[in-house]
C-alpha cells in the first residue's frame, strides 16, 4: 500500500524546468518572510534606507532588545503553558466522550452528540461577547489558567467529532474482553481502547496545539490587561500597535514569535499535513 | 464519561451563543446590571440606519467572492503542479505551506511592513509604478492588498486539501484517457475535476466560513482602515462591543453573521454535494 511507488509513475516531459520554474516562484513567495529574517539582523537607520540590501554587519542587538522587551522566557512559558494544558484537557474530554457516545446507541446519545458537535457551525465572533462575560463571572480572566480551560470548550466539538468516527474502526470486541478480564470502564479506556486510537490522537494533537499557539483574539480578549499572564501573540500586537514603530526590533521578535512554530512543524511535518487534512474533510 | 465534554462545551459555546442572541434584543453596555429589553431595535438599527454594518456587510461579501476564488483556483493549481512526479516536490509543497503555520496576526503585521518600508525600496530599486501605489493608504486599493495578503497566507492549506484528493485518482483513468488521445487540460477537467469534487467541496467550505469570518489579519494589517474601508462584520462586531461598549448591539450583529455564514455555507454544501453524485 505504498502511495509513492502505486502513484509517481513517468516523469512528466519538462519535469527539470517545472521544478526550476517552481523553486523561483517559491522563492518570490516566501520573499516576505525571507526579508524578515534579513532586517531582523540590520539597525534602524538601514532598514529605513533599503529594506533589501543585506545588513552591514551582523549582530543579534536587535534579538537580545526584543527578547527582554517581550519578556520572552516568560511569554514563551506562558505560550506553551496554555497550549499543552488547552490541548491535553481537548484530547482527554473529546476522546473519553467520543468512546463512549460511539458505543452507545440510544436516542439520547445521539441528542447529546449532536450537541456537543453543533458548536462546529457557531462561529467564535458570534458569541465571543457573552462568553468574556461569563469567562468574568468564572473568574478566569487574566489567568493563563483560566484561558485554558475556555480552549476546552472551545476545542472539544471537532476533536470529538473526529474520535467519534475513528471509534467506529476499533471492534467492540476489545471493550467486552477487558471488562470481562475485571477491568473498570475507565481503565479499559486507557489502557486498551486509547492506544488504538492513536492517529486521531496526533492529528487532534496538531490542530488544536498549532491553533492555540497561534490564537489572538481569545487571549485579548480574555488575558487584557493583565500583564504577567501574556501570550506571544499579544506582545506582538503591543510591539507593532504603538505609533513609531522600532521596524530593527519588530522583526526580531516576530521571529522570535514564530520560530517556535516553525520547529514543530520541521519536526512533526508529516503529521501536521496529515491531521490537518484529516481535520478538514471530517469536519 | 460524557459530562465532561458536555460541560465545556455548554459553558463556553453554547449557553454564550444563547446569551448573544438573547442580549441581541437588549439595551446592554457590558457593566451595568441593568439590561433593558427593546425587542428587535437593535435588528432594525444594522438594518436600516447603521452605514458601518452595511458597509462592512459589503467589504466581507467582496472579499470573500474574491478571496475563495482566487484562494480555490491558485491552490489546486498549485496542487496539479506539485503532484507531479518532478523533482523536489516535497520541499516546494514544504515551502508553500509554511505561511500557514504562522498566526495571521504576526502575518498582517508582516505584510504591513512590506507594503509601507518593503515598497519603498522596491520601488527606489525597480522605479516601477506599482510599488508606488499606497497600497495599504488608497481606499480602494486596500482592498485588494487585504485579499493578496489573504489568499498568500492559506492558499498552502488548501493545496494540501487538493493534493490529498488528487491522490485518490486512479493512475488508470488517467493513463487510459492519455491512450485515447485526450489532452492534458481536457483530461484536467473531464476526469481529474470530477473525480476531485469531494476535495472541492471542502476547500471552498472551509475557506467561505474563514472569509466571512475574516478578522486577525485586518485586525494588523489595516485595523478595517483607512475609514472603514477594510472592516469586515467580524471587527465590526469586535469594535461595536468592545470599542464603543455596545454589548446588546454588537450581539445583534453577530447573530447576523452567524445566520449569514450557516446560509451561505448550507447552501454551498448542498449545491456541490449535488454535484458530487452525478460525477
Amino acid at each position: 500500500m505504498n502511495r509513492r511507488t502505486l502513484r509517481g509513475g513517468r516523469r512528466p516531459r519538462g519535469a527539470l524546468a517545472i521544478t526550476l520554474v517552481m523553486t523561483a516562484l517559491a522563492l518570490i513567495y516566501l520573499y516576505p518572510l525571507i526579508l524578515v529574517v534579513i532586517n531582523s539582523l540590520k539597525t534602524f537607520s538601514e532598514i529605513m534606507s533599503n529594506v533589501v540590501a543585506l545588513p552591514s554587519r551582523l549582530n543579534g542587538e536587535n534579538f537580545s532588545n526584543a527578547f527582554t522587551l517581550m519578556r520572552y522566557p516568560n511569554l514563551f512559558l506562558n505560550t506553551l503553558l496554555v497550549t499543552c494544558m488547552g490541548t491535553a484537557g481537548v484530547v482527554l474530554l473529546a476522546s473519553i466522550a467520543g468512546f463512549k457516545l460511539s458505543r452507545t446507541r440510544t436516542r439520547y446519545s445521539w441528542l447529546v452528540f449532536l450537541v456537543c458537535v453543533a458548536p462546529m457551525m457557531i462561529p467564535f465572533h458570534s458569541f465571543m461577547i457573552s462568553l468574556v462575560k461569563i469567562a468574568r463571572n468564572l473568574h478566569l480572566t487574566n489567568s493563563i489558567w483560566g484561558l485554558g480551560v475556555i480552549y476546552w470548550g472551545l476545542g472539544v466539538p471537532l476533536s470529538l467529532f473526529m474520535y467519534h468516527g475513528f471509534v467506529k474502526t476499533v471492534p467492540t470486541d476489545l471493550d467486552d474482553c477487558a471488562s470481562i478480564d475485571g477491568c473498570s470502564p475507565l481503565r479499559a479506556f486507557f489502557q486498551v481502547i486509547l492506544p488504538l486510537l492513536q492517529p486521531v490522537t496526533v492529528s487532534v494533537i496538531v490542530i488544536n496545539a498549532m491553533w492555540m499557539w497561534n490564537d489572538f483574539l481569545l487571549p485579548l480578549l480574555v488575558l487584557s490587561g493583565a500583564k504577567k499572564s501574556m501570550t506571544l501573540q499579544l506582545a506582538a500586537y503591543n510591539f507593532f500597535g504603538q505609533y513609531k514603530i522600532e521596524w530593527q526590533n519588530a522583526m526580531a521578535g516576530v521571529l522570535l514569535t514564530i520560530t517556535p512554530a516553525i520547529i514543530f512543524y520541521l519536526v512533526l511535518q508529516r503529521h501536521i499535513i496529515k491531521g490537518m487534512v484529516a481535520g478538514a474533510v471530517k469536519g | 464519561m460524557t459530562a465532561p465534554a458536555l460541560v465545556a462545551i455548554l459553558l463556553f459555546v453554547e449557553i454564550p451563543f444563547l446569551m448573544s442572541v438573547l442580549y441581541s434584543f437588549t439595551k446592554w453596555n457590558g457593566l451595568d446590571k441593568a439590561v433593558k429589553f427593546i425587542g428587535i431595535a437593535n435588528y432594525a438599527e444594522l438594518m436600516t440606519t447603521d452605514p458601518g454594518f452595511g458597509s462592512a456587510m459589503i467589504f466581507t461579501l467582496l472579499f470573500t467572492v474574491l478571496a475563495v476564488a482566487a484562494t480555490n483556483v491558485i491552490a489546486l493549481l498549485l496542487a496539479v503542479i506539485l503532484d507531479a512526479n518532478i523533482r523536489g516536490k516535497n520541499v516546494l509543497r514544504a515551502a508553500f505551506y509554511i505561511p500557514n503555520i504562522i498566526s495571521l496576526i504576526i502575518i498582517g503585521y508582516v505584510w504591513r511592513f512590506i507594503f509601507s518600508r518593503g515598497f519603498d525600496s522596491f520601488g527606489a530599486l525597480t522605479h516601477l509604478g506599482v510599488f508606488q501605489l499606497s497600497w495599504l493608504g488608497d481606499f480602494h486599493l486596500v482592498f485588494f492588498s487585504v485579499v493578496l495578503v489573504t489568499v498568500w497566507q492559506s492558499i498552502g492549506f488548501y493545496m494540501v486539501i487538493y493534493i490529498a484528493g488528487l491522490q485518490t485518482v486512479p493512475r488508470e483513468q488517467i493513463e487510459a484517457a492519455v491512450i485515447d488521445g485526450t489532452g492534458p487540460v481536457n483530461r484536467f477537467f473531464r476526469i481529474t475535476l470530477p473525480l476531485i469534487l469531494p476535495s472541492v467541496t471542502v476547500a471552498v467550505f472551509y475557506s467561505l466560513s474563514n472569509a466571512l469570518k475574516t478578522f486577525d489579519v485586518i485586525f494588523s494589517l489595516t485595523f478595517g482602515g483607512p475609514g472603514t474601508a477594510t472592516t469586515s462584520i467580524a471587527l465590526d462586531i469586535y469594535k461595536t462591543a468592545f470599542s464603543d461598549s455596545r454589548f446588546g448591539y454588537g450581539s445583534a450583529k453577530s447573530v447576523v453573521l452567524f445566520l449569514l455564514i450557516l446560509a451561505v455555507t448550507v447552501f454551498q454544501l448542498t449545491a456541490f454535494k449535488r454535484r458530487e453524485v452525478q460525477a
